[in-house]
């Protein structure tokens, strides 16, 4: 090193004050890693979300249950689109979502910029999921809170997908998450067909959320998505809620 | 001051923006100069000399022409060879077979190929350094025998057996000087020009076209053949079919 | 002289009825010294993909292995080939990428889509895509080229005359270059088959 003039180099004892923070993920004895479990918890005791995918398009539904009626329910989005034609939806943490919309948007961006095509469904959540994934592994960090439904429709068609904080990623004809899980998958083991239209997609979301929702359900306290073969993902607004709604009594 | 305006001012030409401007106007010159690649050849041996070049000229990377003439008739015992600007070569010959015959009338005989060329060096050599181009060679039959000399626009004159001038030239050495015998018959040796011409065709981008081989004996010279240079590489070289080696080639995915 | 002449070159591609051809000619130089009469400027992306690069021969191998690589990441992550349109916007991407010191290469890029309609487009060094309908070219005989794919090329040929008027175009145009030529290589490729050959071309 070279001489110092004017200033005194600075003293050591500065740098021990420095205290390194890290966290360090262990696998338990039993071989499970308990963050990840954490993690499940917090999915399995979030708000209740479902997919299905009909023969021509995908829906995604959740309950959107608000703290107090004094919360403007509109300012709530619980379904997100990622690209004009993938949507997603969460059941867990969801300032955890958020996180992972905005790193998943920017993924699918990026994929646009270099092949000036729209990014693939498989690969949109097989990005999302490694991101999940390497936040089960790295230092400093924690898996996310949440589980993502996702719905998009491109050249192989119609595609849901389900991935998990461990970042595990699945296809489903249709799966729901949240607290009312078992019951909304019997309910829709039960309903599924492989020729159902988006149409009856929707009335089965609706029916399926319906099962196992506390009070009455309406077009301010639950969220639908749908995709149909124009490959446009969108919100269903409150009114188009209410007409299905109608339709479903 | 006053009184100049509203006058137009004195008329002059722009002059190109340049420091150097004597340089610019000789690359300039250089730009629209044609026949700069060339493979051209001669060489003496028992039977006389033999002179050989190919018939391309291009301006840059462009084949302007691929059947120019660049062995030069200066009279019917001289001949010359042309490579660098065809415009020099061309008008300096032209100069030198006039020259040539006013020697024969003022002396009635025919002048040597070392006076010949010696005409024309002096003249070289008098434009020296003012962008003239010429690399020639001077063949012909005297009353000595026959002669060979290399005349060039620096100035330079060569007495020689053997030369070859233009870019083609490495090219074409390696193969006269592989081959050569000073007891060459004339076939051997025209021959031997032909394939020498034909090699510095195919390695050199600047010479191609046609390759014409001329021989002066002691009746004067006789153009002895001109071979579409296209056509002797598949004479020289016959095809066999053959696969394709791809290079890098790939496994294809399924 | 040009870097983008150092070793020479000359490639077209044209476009036909549910086909297209992609030719080049077969010489490697040092400016006017010709090394090679056998260098490769096509190169297969996939089946039905292909790839011309003119310009500086080194440059044109390097870029073609960082394609080839990340192509072959593709196919692995997707599941499947690259369409051409995407593959141009890649090769642009990863030239732009090089703004300030490029690869002084030209590419052509000519595929057939899934739908097997055939694609060609042609790039500078630095990525600007140009796409065509009917032919493009690239390469120190680029000029000649022009005038030769402009007075013989006619819309919709069924592959073997497109193989017929994209070899006389390339002969004749590189018979007005000095430094390509050395033989031509030709690829037709139509749904079903490709067919590759090689032309008999001036050896001056």
């Amino acid at each position: 090193m070279g001489l110092f003039l004017n200033s005194p180099p600075l003293s050591l004892s500065r740098f021990c004050l420095l205290t390194l923070l890290f966290f360090v993920v262990f696998l338990s004895p039993s071989g499970k890693l308990v963050q990840i479990e954490h993690a499940l918890t917090a999915v399995g005791s979030g708000q209740t979300s479902l997919g299905i995918k009909a023969a021509n398009g995908v829906v995604i539904a959740t309950e959107k249950k608000l703290p107090s009626i004094l919360v403007d329910e509109t300012s709530v989005q619980k379904i997100q689109s990622l690209t004009p034609n993938i949507g997603v939806v969460y059941s867990g943490m969801g300032p955890d979502f958020r996180v992972l919309v905005r790193k998943s948007r920017k993924q699918a961006e990026q994929y646009h910029r270099l092949y000036k095509e729209p990014i693939p469904v498989t690969q949109l959540v097989r990005e999302t999921a490694a991101v999940m994934q390497e936040f089960t592994q790295s230092g400093g960090v924690r898996p996310f809170g949440v589980s993502l439904l996702v719905a998009g429709f491109d050249d192989n068609g119609p595609q849901l997908y389900q991935v998990d904080p461990s970042g595990s990623y699945f296809s489903w004809k249709a799966s729901a998450m949240g607290k009312n899980v078992s019951n909304a998958k019997t309910f829709l083991e039960k309903r599924y067909t492989d020729d159902m239209e988006l149409d009856d997609a929707v009335h089965t979301a609706i029916l399926t959320l319906k099962e196992g929702f506390e009070g009455q359900i309406s077009g301010k306290n639950i969220e639908i998505g749908i995709i149909g073969t124009d490959k446009k993902f969108r919100v269903l607004t409150p009114a188009e809620i209410d007409d299905y709604l109608a339709e479903v009594e | 001051m006053e009184v100049l305006e509203g006058f137009a001012a004195a008329p002059s030409f722009e002059i190109p923006n340049s420091s150097d401007f004597d340089g610019f106007q000789k690359d300039a010159i250089q730009m629209v100069k044609p026949a700069k690649g060339t493979t051209t050849l001669a060489f003496i041996f028992k039977e006389g000399v033999m002179v050989a070049a190919d018939s391309r000229a291009s301006m840059g990377g462009y084949i302007s022409s691929q059947s120019v003439k660049k062995i030069i008739e200066i009279n019917p015992y001289m001949l010359g060879t042309m490579a660098g600007g065809a415009a020099d070569c061309q008008f300096w010959h032209r100069n030198l077979g006039v020259k040539c015959r006013r020697h024969e009338l003022a002396n009635k005989r025919r002048i040597s190929v070392a006076g010949a060329s010696k005409l024309l060096a002096n003249i070289l050599y008098s434009y020296r350094g003012m962008g003239l181009s010429v690399g020639t060679m001077i063949a012909g039959w005297d009353e000595t025998g026959p002669g060979l000399y290399y005349v060039d626009s620096e100035g330079g004159r060569l007495k020689g057996t053997r030369f070859s001038v233009g870019s083609g030239s490495p090219y074409a050495y390696g193969v006269l000087d592989n081959g050569y015998r000073y007891d060459l018959s004339v076939e051997e040796a025209a021959e031997l020009a032909r394939r020498a011409i034909y090699h510095a065709t195919f390695r050199d981008g600047a010479s191609g076209g046609v390759a014409s081989v001329y021989y002066v004996g002691p009746n004067g010279w006789k153009k002895l053949s001109g071979d579409d240079v296209g056509e002797l590489h598949y004479n020289y070289y016959p095809v066999t079919p053959s696969t394709v080696d791809q290079e890098m080639a790939e496994v294809t995915v399924a | 002289m040009s870097i983008f002449e150092y070793n020479g070159s000359a490639v077209v591609a044209m476009v036909g009825k549910n086909c297209f051809a992609i030719a080049s000619d077969r010489r490697l130089g040092v400016q006017l010294q010709t090394i090679a009469t056998d260098f490769q400027k096509i190169y297969r992306i996939h089946d039905k993909l292909f790839l011309g690069l003119s310009g500086l021969g080194t440059d044109a191998q390097t870029l073609y292995q960082r394609l080839v690589y990340q192509h072959k990441l593709y196919q692995l992550r997707e599941e499947r080939d690259m369409k051409p349109e995407t593959f141009a916007s890649l090769v642009s991407a990863r030239l732009y990428e090089k703004r300030f010191g490029p690869y002084f290469c030209q590419p052509v890029i000519a595929g057939l889509s899934d739908e097997d309609k055939p694609f060609i487009c042609t790039m500078d060094s630095i990525g600007a895509k140009e796409l065509a309908k009917d032919f493009v070219v690239s390469g120190t005989a680029s000029e000649s080229l022009y005038g030769a794919c402009e007075a013989m090329f006619k819309p919709d040929m069924e592959p073997e005359e497109l193989f017929e008027t994209i070899s006389q175009a390339l002969l004749s145009s590189v018979d007005r270059d000095c430094l390509s030529g050395w033989g031509g290589h030709v690829y037709v490729v139509t749904p079903t088959e490709v067919k590759e050959r090689i032309l008999k071309g001036r050896m001056d």
